[in-house]
């Protein structure tokens, strides 16, 4: 049984399809990325997975139950799920927001919103107000109310968009080793091809179809990247057994 | 934190407390004579409990409508309850249906609001989603086309209640007494705990709707139950004393500047510190001037509005 | 030369005698113009009225021409006046400035006062050219103001709230024709002290002031109905406690004729 099944769904925002009976499956502790051009689907397919949009046909099953039939606290404690934007209109600390991780739960589970801040590497920043933050520390604010949350199952939708090339990486390193060591699923919609081979898993995506889904060397290959995005690039293979995309 | 949580309750409690004695005359508890017991329990007292009703109605719906709508400028009369309960009330003195017994002024007034509530939030409630932009834009149209038609109605009348419904619409106490009292408080204990227990969401939605959502919160749900908790308390405080201004605005900034804006110490304190500052306009009201009274609307505002210009220069209150 | 100053004379001559021609059509800006302009038998010669003007019954069926701080200015010209009669108590002296810019008569009517009455009164009554019976309404108001000088309610217990209206608490304060007749007659106005003339006034005060009389004047309703709130809540007060609380007309609320039959009506609550 596997924790998230994406069964064969369609959604459209208008007369035209917009997810076109679209089937994927998560097993326990992937660290997977989702790749397509701009209106692809991508958040789409990351809100559907989430519940928040219902789809026209199929259906999302977490672990084994139609997503739709669990109570929300239920699913967030299954599920959770970070919108790209984060718009803030409010004042609040950091800690405020972490602690916001334990809402689902009636007795908070063992995680404590100073071990998420550490975690996160913003032990510092605690009292912080969240619009006094950078993109990149306000994302890893989120990323530690997600930790507390303690879902199995982490959908991100381009959390390292806008962000220094350092916050990117710092991410993706902080996400893996959460999923090594806690052994939770992450699926992470990306912009930045070269990325994905930090991943183990690769998701192409084009209109609304999977077009790739495997081990990102696999996925990343001229033929499809010319499919998806319409560009002519290389891949290039290092010794060292990394890759790399050369566009142009 | 906390030393600040427990400063905001003692400097509102000792507000309460010595609007009672402080006054035009002076009220020495150790040592009553029977005329000051009578004013005590039949002017002072229904006065502040009405003053600290209205405030804590206000200070509460303040705080969650800047939760709901996102907006820290958002004021309990943006949605446009307080136009609908001045329209009943105001056509209720004009007309003088405000006297015959069962319709008093107060009870048109909050039938006013529970109907314009009903109406905002109808407006706002589309394909199973209650939008906060609309609830807004809902609440500011409502609220603009009543208040033009209680001015109609104010330009046409030569009644003498004309000046009652002036002031009911600055903020009214002089009235207040025990008859109001028991409704006014049923309404906004109903609506403050509703809140309470939505705490939680409150500060989720605050985050916006997508992370509300992954919280386990249905944002169009929790929206609705405290748009109508508010509907319940604004009503209840409009009918009690007429629209005043800046409490709702006003009392959740000052408690966020020094309690935080976590919701669950925010409402409670911003309530408590606006039944506070209600007691503490009220006081300067009926003793700058005395015998002369003031309205309270008038002292709030006059607190008020000079604070709310500095928030605006201030960026960091918008979020910037 | 000679013909110029013939002219000239004969000009000044006429506008003297179009000045003193007794205006036809009169409009009244404020309800106790309108009731003296009745009383000096004007009222056929009233062409507007205010939309507060609504004694004697008469004067419901004049022209309205709005409020009393809002007339429209059109309507006034379209009913074409010799004469615009104002009140420096309540009329903006703007509207008078632009009335006499287009060329319009008017008279300022400036008693606020019941002892400036009688003499504002003959005034108006030149202007208006009914001087006889404007001195005759003259002299009956300040005989009723003299006549009563005599009968003086006792000071033990003569202190006295007028309300206007009682929720919120308006009350009569100083410099009204209410206060001048009430201390003509020896009542004191517990009111007296306010800073305005209809003040909202302090409950707590009167409970502490404790008057002996309360009068109630009337109202668009019925003011027995809308004041038993009130009075129940100053039941401790002597005036309830005693049942000296008076319901009485609106004779005094306005400074015009009928003011004499408001302190004929006070001064029957002399015991």
């Amino acid at each position: 049984m596997n924790p998230l099944e994406i069964d064969n769904v369609s959604f459209s925002y208008s007369a035209a399809p917009f997810i076109k009976n679209l089937s994927l499956s998560f097993g326990n502790g992937e660290f997977a990325c989702i790749m397509g051009p701009n209106a692809s689907g991508k958040s789409t397919l990351l809100k559907i997975s989430a519940g928040m949009i219902k789809p026209l046909s199929g259906k999302v099953m977490l672990w084994d139950m139609d997503i739709h039939h669990y109570k929300g606290k239920d699913r967030a404690k299954l599920i959770s799920y970070l919108p790209q934007m984060l718009d803030l209109g409010m004042q609040l600390k950091a800690v405020d927001i972490v602690k916001m991780g334990f809402y689902p739960y009636d007795i908070p589970p063992e995680l404590d919103s100073d071990k998420a801040l550490e975690m996160v590497g913003l032990s510092d920043k605690k009292d912080a107000y969240i619009n006094h933050l950078s993109g990149g520390e306000v994302r890893r604010v989120f990323i530690a109310m997600i930790l507390i949350q303690g879902a199995g199952i982490v959908l991100l939708d381009e959390p390292l968009a806008n962000l220094d090339i350092k916050y990117q990486i710092e991410i993706i390193r902080l996400l893996k080793e959460i999923v090594k060591n806690r052994g939770i699923t992450v699926l992470m919609a990306i912009h930045d091809l070269n990325l994905a081979f930090q991943f183990d898993r690769a998701i192409l995506i084009k209109e609304g179809e999977i077009v790739g889904d495997d081990k990102p060397e696999n996925v990343l290959n001229e033929d499809n990247l010319q499919r998806v995005f319409d560009i002519d690039v290389k891949v290039l293979s290092y010794n060292s057994g990394k890759m790399s995309i050369r566009y142009g | 934190m906390k030393l600040r949580i427990i400063l905001i309750i003692l400097v509102s409690s000792v507000l309460c407390l010595s609007s009672l004695y402080i006054g035009p005359k002076m009220i020495n508890p150790l040592n009553m004579s029977g005329l000051d017991r009578d004013i005590l329990f039949s002017i002072r007292l229904p006065r502040m409990l009405t003053a600290m009703l209205i405030g804590i109605a206000l200070g509460a719906s303040g705080a969650i409508l800047q939760g709901i709508l996102r907006n820290p400028l958002a004021d309990p009369y943006i949605l446009g309850i307080s136009g609908g309960a001045s329209l009943m009330a105001v056509t209720g003195i004009v007309f003088g249906i405000g006297y015959s017994g069962f319709l008093s002024v107060p009870l048109l007034a909050f039938t006013g609001a529970i109907i314009t509530g009903v109406i905002v939030g109808l407006i706002s409630y589309k394909r199973g989603s209650f939008w906060h932009g609309r609830l807004l834009l809902a609440g500011i149209g409502i609220g603009f086309l009543f208040s033009a038609l209680v001015m109609l109605i104010l330009g046409i009348s030569t009644h003498e209640g004309l000046k009652r419904a002036m002031l009911w619409m600055f903020g009214e106490l002089s009235m207040s007494d025990w008859d109001n009292i028991p409704y006014g408080l049923f309404f906004i204990v109903i609506g403050l705990s509703i809140a309470l227990t939505r705490v939680k969401a409150l500060n989720a939605l605050m985050l916006g709707d997508e992370l509300a959502w992954n919280l386990g919160f249905n944002p169009s749900r929790e929206r609705l139950i405290l748009f109508i908790s508010v509907c319940l308390m604004v009503a209840a405080s409009v009918s009690l004393g007429g629209t005043i201004g800046f409490v709702g605005l006003l009392m959740p900034h000052i408690v966020r500047m020094t309690a935080g804006s976590d919701n669950t110490f925010l409402v409670p304190l911003s309530s408590l510190a606006g039944g506070a500052l209600l007691c503490l306009a009220d006081l300067i009201g009926r003793t700058l001037f005395s015998p002369l009274e003031l309205p309270a609307g008038i002292i709030t505002a006059l607190l008020g509005a000079p604070y709310f210009l500095y928030l605006l220069r201030k960026k960091d209150i918008i979020g910037g | 030369m000679k013909r110029f100053c013939l002219v000239l004379v004969f000009c000044i001559i006429l506008s003297g005698a179009a000045h003193a021609k007794p205006p036809e059509r009169i409009i009244s800006l404020a309800p106790n113009l309108t009731e003296i302009l009745f009383a000096l038998g004007l009222g056929d010669k009233i062409v507007g009225v205010t939309a507060f003007c609504d004694y004697p019954l008469e004067a419901k069926k004049k022209r309205n021409i709005g409020g009393m701080s809002n007339p429209s200015f059109e309507t006034v010209l379209t009913h074409m006046p010799d004469i615009v009669i104002l009140t420096e108590d309540g009329n903006q002296k703007a509207f008078e400035e632009r009335l006499r810019k287009k060329g319009i008569r008017t008279y300022v009517f400036k008693a606020r006062r019941m002892s400036e009455l009688p003499q504002e009164i003959s005034n108006m009554g030149k202007v208006l050219g009914v001087e006889q019976s404007a001195a005759s309404l003259s002299r009956s108001i300040s005989n009723s103001m003299e006549n009563i000088q005599g009968r003086k309610i006792s000071s033990h217990s003569n202190k006295t709230l007028f309300i206007i209206w009682p929720e919120p608490l308006l009350v009569a304060g100083p410099e009204t024709a209410i206060d001048d007749s009430m201390l003509l007659l020896g009542f004191r106005n517990i009111a007296s002290d306010a800073k305005t003339r209809y003040p909202q006034y302090s409950m707590e005060e009167v409970i502490r002031k404790n008057p002996d009389i309360i009068f109630i004047g009337k109202g668009h309703e019925d003011m027995k109905a809308i004041s038993h709130k009130l009075l129940s809540r100053l039941h401790m007060v002597n005036a309830v406690k005693n049942g000296r609380v008076y319901f009485i007309s609106d004779n005094l609320y306005r400074l015009g004729p009928r003011v004499i039959d408001g302190i004929k009506e006070l001064s029957g609550y002399i015991k």
